[in-house]
Order: structure tokens, then C-alpha cells, then sequence
């Protein structure tokens, strides 16, 4: 994964990449037990095209030229499959700002805060995205006011209040 | 609902302090032990049909230990 986060860093310097941040599994892992993933999700400030639209084209592109392979969603980044998310609305946008700077075994990367993480799966609803509120809220790496204050300002709260009570056993 | 007996909720807490402990592993061992995992997950998975390819370990990076971690 280290060699593949010294990529990352390299296209965000070169401008290929806007900023970055790990986030999903991978991001759940920095703060709490170790999971099942099988890929490196990232999420991305990805520059519109000339039309507005929205491309990864640009960053798949560079990546091919350095012999790096697609492979359904992901590309395979010195053996570690990314996934990029292009941050895609205001809580994505506010959580890659936010991001914390981190370090993974000397190379310098992000991770996006557990609060966002959580507010992230909560406002995803999926059943794996409920587990994961559980592993992070259990991991006691969760500021809860920071969390109810960023859960509120994205109109999350109903649906946390509904969660809630079942992820701490 | 009936109370969980004594000794039964001192195994719950075990659990929950194992975890615990597992949780405040550096990043990069939480890392290997994720990539043992994919390797201990990938034939289940491909018997099902489902194809996943587990990291390549950094040049230089030990091998997960044989311990895997607990998944329960």
C-alpha cells in the first residue's frame, strides 16, 4: 500500500489528482480492527472537464501510461486495488477538506475523520455501510459532538437516531 | 430479556477488549493483517465465483504472521 500512496502523492503533485483522501474500509481500518476489503477506496477533488462533467478518464489515462492496469472499478496501483470516488456532494466536499494528515510507514497520506466516515455510511444506508457505524463508534475514536454536529448540518440526524441504538452491542 | 449470566458476560468483555487492543495496532500491522485476511478469504471466495485478488505486500514489508486476527 505504500507504494501505491507514493503514486497517489505523485499524481496529486503533478496536478493529475485534485487533493485526496483514503476513505471506506481502508479508512475504517486506521481507526478501528482489521476487516475484510479487498480494495483502497479514494476519495478525490477531480477537475471538470472543459463541459462540467465529472471524468476519471484523465487519471486512468496517466495511470495506463505507467503500466498501471484497470480491473472492473479499480485500478491496480503497485498491486493494491484504488478505487476513486470523486468527491460528489457537500458532506464528500466537506470530509476530503477536512481530511487528517496521516502517515503510513514514511509516506505522508489522508484519512478522512471518523466523524465523516460515519456520517458517510449513514448517509449511504447500506447494511455493510451500518456495520461499519458499528466498528468505528465501537473503536471510541469518535468525537460525538463533532459527529452530531456534522450529522445535523447534512440532515442525517433521523436516520442516526434510528441506527443508533444497536450500534454499540 | 434475561440478564447474560456472569461468566458468559466476562467472555463478552474478553472479546471486546481483544478487539480493542486489535483496534489500537499501528496502521500498517492493521494493514497486514487485512491483507492476511484476503489471502485467507480468497479461495472461499473464488469457489463461489466471486474473484478478488489480495495485495501484494510492499518490497522490504515482513509477511503477515501466521496469527490471523479475529474476525468474530
Amino acid at each position: 500500500m505504500e507504494r501505491a500512496l507514493r503514486v497517489l502523492n505523485d499524481m496529486e503533485h503533478a496536478g493529475v489528482l485534485g487533493r485526496y483522501a483514503i476513505g471506506g474500509a481502508m479508512a475504517a481500518v486506521f481507526y478501528g480492527e482489521a476487516i475484510l476489503t479487498y480494495d483502497l477506496g479514494v476519495f478525490a477533488v477531480i477537475k471538470p472537464t472543459e463541459g462540467g462533467l465529472l471524468s476519471l478518464a484523465p487519471i486512468y489515462a496517466y495511470l495506463r501510461a505507467r503500466g498501471h492496469t484497470e480491473r472492473d472499478e479499480c485500478v491496480m496501483v503497485e498491486g493494491t486495488p484504488v478505487q476513486f470516488v470523486p468527491v460528489y456532494n457537500p458532506l464528500t466536499e466537506e470530509a476530503l477538506a477536512r481530511a487528517r494528515e496521516v502517515d503510513y510507514a514514511g509516506t505522508p497520506t489522508r484519512v478522512l475523520r471518523a466523524e465523516h466516515l460515519v456520517a458517510i455510511a449513514v448517509q449511504t444506508g447500506r447494511s455493510k455501510d451500518r456495520e461499519r457505524c458499528g466498528l468505528l463508534m465501537r473503536g471510541g475514536n469518535v468525537d460525538e459532538a463533532c459527529l452530531r454536529n456534522v450529522l445535523d448540518r447534512h440532515g442525517l440526524l433521523a436516520r442516526w437516531h434510528e441506527w443508533n441504538p444497536s450500534l454499540r452491542r | 430479556m434475561e440478564p447474560v449470566p456472569p461468566e458468559i458476560a466476562r467472555l463478552f468483555e474478553a472479546s471486546e477488549e481483544r478487539r480493542r487492543k486489535l483496534a489500537a495496532l499501528p496502521w500498517p500491522e492493521k494493514v497486514k493483517m487485512v491483507v492476511r485476511l484476503q489471502q485467507m478469504a480468497a479461495p472461499i471466495l473464488r469457489a463461489r465465483g466471486i474473484h478478488v485478488h489480495p495485495w501484494e505486500l510492499d518490497e522490504g514489508e515482513p509477511p503477515p504472521a501466521d496469527a490471523a486476527p479475529s474476525v468474530g
